[in-house]
């Protein structure tokens, strides 16, 4: 092969004592799709801080071209060639297409030129292949389209090495595909591309070459006809991939806890129909943007559906918002924690005890603030939240301990139905298990528990029964026992129409 | 191929145009209800009282945009004012663009004052100029010694200021003033649509971390907002100078929040990223017009001009925030269907 | 080894400075530190008299900026109180002009103020506008109908026992005015710090969106401030009309930046879910022990105000110096390593 355009050797980087890369050594050739792969905390995001500028190595070089390079900021970086793009596209809202991709440039002169501005952002897009207005504003743009206008951002600046990091986790099928397309065409023209990924058919469908990381250490770079993806999960996890994923027996029994018919909420999702029985799990299957979400928010009373019918316990149930559903057991376990989870400047015990703070008030509202301490305590043991004190600002915790903090909140509802929306998504391997084990603890004693996940493996290991959605309507429900991966993925992507049934 | 709609401007093409439009049936409104009200003297009377607060809500408009708003504006007004009034007393044959710039340059050492502490000491504006409101006005306190500027002590260059005629469109005078006025907002409208740093104000206050990740600046951003902020300020305060001649301390009060509500009214959002300067101005000049207007109302006493004033002001943001949100949506669904009707074509065809 | 890796040895200075940043803390030091030099300055500074006169200057405002401390708190802002406190007056003045008793003029003025903050409510929470634009308008919207009652008279011909109620002691030495105010200020504290009301409204005003997904009736809450925000602005603003004895259709212009100050200053953070009512508290002493100090000592009163504008910007500066400090040691610290 040709002169690597880009090239890491021997490069650490320490964080007081931890070290997210050791000794990590990497080539990228110019016109290659190289993926990088790893678990959290492997130090892919600390690999591209540092080739973008925005840590220095504590030591290892970066040669580019042949020529030692240190950047100190994203912006040397770009001037460079080394561009990255993010899972969450940072776009300006207010300003359109054509401006997002230039309003970073340097030296073109104090004045807009307004023409010749919106005639490059036309090119570029037309470059990637894609259909865009260059004066639409970006407030409007999907996902999807605001990496659209990353990566012309990119490409108008010269890029040589372009990073995308889990580009494809929020978009489409179809929209992964026009992503899959441009990357190829800039691999034609000769770009080399870094492309992250947790989901591993992504990485088969379009590297040339593959790279492990794990605890911060290159375990191997090999070429993509080389690998299997039970070779590259045990290279991951630096353990037999089976053994994460075993079955447990279901504990399903017969009493329906909630049925759900014809659910339609207009323009989003219609025609839902599914019921869940006491300890079952049921799971959603399908592809970002299937609407499983808004299923759950609904049910939830978040974002009531217009028409259909949600029965709790065979009584037919009003719900307009979360505290009705809350009423009646149902709780709802969000994906983003930062957002719609936690108060993260607050204690670990106030947020324990928000969804149910009505139980520690007296009657004219004091808080009970001994046995909400003993509430929280109770969770830190059951849940293992590790924190020194339940009085620890939630924000101070890690990843994991957070989302069992949030976690914590519903239990103490009591809830007999229980909906988790992605509760494993950005947590590692070690607390995944915990999760899972929480959620099969929580089936046994009779909750019936609804998952959203969008991680197959996940879904095949915790389901009694799989709903598949697709773009807002329901494919199919299969067994949890007799589902296979392929016949879920064929449903969710619309490449089979025939339902399947239970 | 597509019919043009009006709905396919853009918001803020649209906002103008209902500013505009709403402008036109206060006039003709009042014109009706009112005797002589399309007279010179009336609009002489709007266009020089419109002038010191265009101003100053471009001004305002600029921190505005860049999610941080100056509530020490009426105070810069007032010391600028006072202090230029008090030169060119003792100095009364001073040159007027030396008084000029003094002003503006005073404004712009308060605005900076707030852009330093706002941009680099990370305080939140609204805490840094509610300081600065009650400091900047000390100042002027201190150094007036709770004196008056006197309209008798002026030398006459100020004082004919206002009543300049730059040229007149049938009987219509356009007073140098209020000329100066819109030029500065066309000025500073081109300056942030047509300068590259100009578009960063906007970006800024779009997305703040965005703004950083594409490599911008954004405290020197912020700190030339504030510092523009006080020099439109300052030139605001000098014209309160000619118009009024006499200066107390308390000059310029609660010009803060009438510059806020002149930009809000301007479709400027109150949380940064979107708005237009001309917008700004032509809140100020409605916010204006229906204050002398309603003044002027024979059957209504004049003290109801405050109150229908504030609840106008709460009508135009609600309606505009009902109206904008319909707009989102139905523009939502029309590029849904036709989305759905292109990739239906699409698998016709490709069967 | 380095001093930042063990995270142990801290020298005098080091400590100092650690109680310091503790925000309440240092307020109290402030608020000592004034204390001694008045008392020091003047010999009738710590009498009984003066005490209370000092709260009794400003006591329609610390009321106001107890409900304040919640809005703030709730990551909400209420620039509309002092205009309804001008209302208030201004309509009190107007039901006694036009012979409507006492008794029956202060209930109607208190459900005016009810209806003004519901007003500002329904903007906020219905409508979903932010509410610094909302009670903006308001500030101007209040104020108006405060003029159109008065128009530019003033009302000065009240019965002597209302006057007497605005100014003479009530029970001991207290007037009617402060012992409202302790009475608040002890009702507020157990609302925001012992109930479940109050976890509620730190909740919300440090995520909204994630108290909605956990089943707080937001808006309700939201809703309930500002009525009692317009409410207890209401009240305030009949105190000052008995305290002073006149209304005119500026009364309390302004007051709502003092107001926003003190809450500031007693280290609420103005984006919500941060701060306590005893910061507040401390806040509030420590401008009007200032004011009184500075008067004590033939400061003018503009002067006294621009102090407390600097006082107002060190409350945020000094803590962000900490973190600037910190950050400054850090890097120094990595580059060491």
């Amino acid at each position: 092969m040709a002169q690597p355009i880009l090239e890491l050797r021997g490069m650490s980087k320490n964080f007081g004592m931890t070290e997210a890369l050791k000794d990590f050594s990497l080539e990228i050739h110019p016109g290659e799709i190289h993926a990088v792969v790893g678990e959290n905390g492997a130090g892919k995001s600390t690999m591209i801080k540092i080739m973008t500028g925005v840590y220095q190595p504590s030591s290892g070089e970066m040669i580019m071209h042949g020529e030692r390079v240190d950047f100190h900021g994203t912006a040397e970086a770009q001037t460079r060639g080394v561009a990255a793009i993010y899972q969450e596209p940072m776009v300006f809202p207010d300003l359109d297409v054509a401006e997002n991709i230039f309003l970073s440039h340097q030296g073109l002169g104090m004045f807009m030129n307004w023409r010749r501005t919106y005639e490059d952002a036309r090119k570029l897009i037309a470059r990637l292949g894609v259909a865009l207005d260059e004066d639409r504003s970006a407030n409007g743009l999907t996902l999807a389209e605001q990496q659209t206008v990353e990566i012309a951002r990119a490409l108008s600046l010269n890029v040589k090495v372009l990073i995308m990091d889990e580009p494809t986790s929020s978009l489409s099928a179809h929209e992964v595909e026009k992503l899959m397309a441009i990357a190829r065409t800039l691999r034609a023209e000769g770009v080399a591309i870094i492309f992250i990924s947790h989901r591993l058919e992504e990485v088969f469908e379009v590297a040339d070459r593959v790279t492990v990381l794990r605890d911060g250490r290159l375990i191997s770079t090999r070429l993509i006809g080389d690998v299997t993806a039970d070779g590259l999960i045990s290279e991951m996890v630096g353990r037999d991939a089976s053994e994460f994923f075993a079955r447990s027996g279901t504990q399903r029994r017969d009493e329906v806890a909630l049925d759900v018919r014809d659910l339609t909420l207009d323009g989003v999702f219609s025609s839902i129909s599914f019921d869940v029985k006491e300890g079952e799990v049921l799971c959603f299957a399908g592809l970002v943007g299937a609407r499983r979400t808004d299923v759950a928010l609904s049910i939830f009373g978040v974002a009531p559906a217009d028409s259909g019918g949600i029965f709790v316990g065979s009584r037919k149930a009003s719900i307009r918002s979360a505290n009705d559903a809350m009423k009646l057991g149902i709780a709802y376990v969000s994906e983003d924690r930062r957002k719609l989870g936690l108060a993260m400047t607050m204690p670990v015990v106030a947020n324990a005890t928000l969804a149910t703070l009505r139980k520690y008030m007296s009657k004219i509202g004091i808080l009970n603030r001994s046995s909400e301490i003993e509430t929280a305590l109770k969770y830190r043991k059951r849940l293992n939240i590790r924190t020194p004190d339940v009085d620890r600002e939630v924000g101070d915790l890690s990843g994991g301990n957070q989302q069992k903090v949030m976690l914590a909140k519903w239990l103490d509802a009591d809830p007999r139905i229980l909906i988790f929306d992605e509760p494993t998504r950005g947590i590692d391997v070690g607390a995944k298990a915990e999760v899972h084990s929480i959620i099969h603890d929580l089936a046994k004693s009779g909750v019936a528990i609804i998952v959203i996940s969008s991680d197959l493996p996940e879904v095949l290991a915790l389901a009694d029964r799989i709903v598949v959605m697709r773009e807002g309507r329901q494919m199919g429900i299969f067994d949890g026992e007799t589902a296979t991966q392929e016949a879920i993925i064929r449903l969710a992507t619309g490449q089979s129409a025939n339902e399947a049934s239970a | 191929m597509n019919r043009w709609s009006i709905a396919d401007l853009s918001p803020q093409a649209l906002r103008l145009l209902a500013l505009l439009a709403v402008m036109v049936l206060v006039i003709l409104f009042f014109g009706t209800q009112i005797d002589r009200y399309y007279s010179t003297r009336m609009f002489n009377r709007v266009s020089t009282s419109v002038a010191i607060m265009a101003l100053i809500a471009t001004g305002q408009a600029l921190v505005v945009l860049t999610r941080n708003i100056d509530l020490s504006v009426g105070s810069i007004v007032g010391f600028t004012a006072y202090a230029v009034g008090g030169v060119v007393t003792r100095f009364p044959d001073l040159n007027p663009a030396f008084a000029i710039g003094a002003a503006v340059l005073t404004g712009a050492a308060f605005g900076a004052f707030n852009g330093f502490f706002v941009a680099y000491a990370r305080i939140p504006a609204i805490i840094v100029t509610l300081g600065t409101l009650a400091l900047f006005r000390t100042f002027l306190v201190e150094y007036s010694g709770a004196k008056s500027i006197i309209t008798a002590d002026l030398p006459e260059w100020i004082l004919s200021l206002p009543r300049t005629n730059l040229f007149s469109i049938g009987n219509l005078d356009i007073r140098l003033t209020f000329a100066v006025a819109v030029i500065v907002v066309v000025v500073v409208h081109l300056a942030v649509t047509r300068l590259r740093i100009g578009r960063k104000f906007y970006a800024v206050g779009s997305n703040p971390e965005a703004a950083v990740v594409a490599g911008i600046d954004s405290r020197r951003i912020v700190f030339l907002a504030f510092i523009a902020c006080g020099a439109l300020s300052g030139l605001a305060g000098f014209m309160f100078l000619s118009r009024f001649g006499n200066i107390t301390v308390v000059a310029g009060l609660g010009f803060e929040l009438k510059s806020v509500a002149a930009v809000v009214v301007g479709g400027v959002n109150i949380f940064g990223g979107s708005g237009t300067v001309i917008g700004a101005m032509l809140g100020a000049i409605l916010v204006g017009l229906l204050d002398a207007s309603l003044v002027r109302l024979q059957y209504m006493s004049e003290f109801w001009r405050e109150a229908i004033l504030g609840f106008l002001i709460l009508a135009a943001v609600a309606i505009d925030s009902v109206f904008m949100r319909r707009l989102f949506a139905w523009r939502y669904a029309r590029r849904e269907k036709l989305q759905a009707r292109l990739s239906a074509e699409g698998k016709a065809k490709g069967e | 080894m380095n001093i930042a890796e063990t995270g142990v040895a801290k020298s005098p200075l080091q400590k100092a400075v650690g109680h310091l940043t503790d925000w309440e803390g240092f307020l109290l030091a402030v608020l000592l530190v004034t204390i001694i030099a008045n008392a020091s300055m003047s010999d009738v500074f710590l009498t009984v008299n003066n005490q209370i006169n000092l709260f009794q200057l400003s006591i329609e405002k610390i009321i106001v900026a107890l409900i304040m401390t919640l809005i703030i708190i709730n990551a909400e802002i209420d620039l509309s109180v002092a205009s309804m406190m001008g209302l208030a007056a201004c309509a009190f003045g107007w039901l006694f002009h036009h012979d409507v008793p006492i008794g029956l003029a202060v209930p109607i003025v208190i459900l005016i103020g009810a209806l003004g903050g519901s007003f500002n409510a329904f903007f906020i929470t219905v409508m979903g506008l932010p509410s610094l634009v909302v009670t903006l308008a308001m500030l101007i919207g209040f104020r108006g109908l405060a003029r159109v009652l008065v128009e530019d008279r003033g009302i000065t011909d009240f019965p002597e026992w209302f006057d007497a109620l605005g100014q003479q002691p009530l029970i001991g030495p207290f007037p009617l005015a402060l012992l409202i105010f302790f009475a608040l200020l002890v009702f507020f504290i157990v609302v925001l710090h012992f109930t479940g009301f109050g976890r509620y409204v730190y909740m919300i005003g440090n995520n909204k969106e994630m108290a909605v997904y956990s089943g707080v009736a937001v808006n309700r809450i939201k809703a309930t401030l500002f009525i009692a925000s317009g409410t207890i602005s209401a009240l305030a603003g009949i105190l000052f009309a008995a305290r002073v004895g006149a209304v005119r259709g500026d009364v309390a212009l302004g007051f709502e930046l003092d107001i926003i100050t003190m809450v500031l200053l007693g280290g609420i953070s103005i984006f919500g879910g941060r701060g306590t009512l005893f910061g507040a508290v401390f806040a509030m002493l420590i401008v009007l022990n200032l004011r009184n100090g500075m008067a004590l000592a033939n400061i003018t009163h503009h002067l006294q105000t621009g102090v407390i504008g600097v006082l107002l910007i060190l409350s945020v500066l000094l803590p962000n110096m900490r973190g600037m400090i910190r950050q400054f040691r850090e890097s120094r610290a990595s580059a060491k390593s």
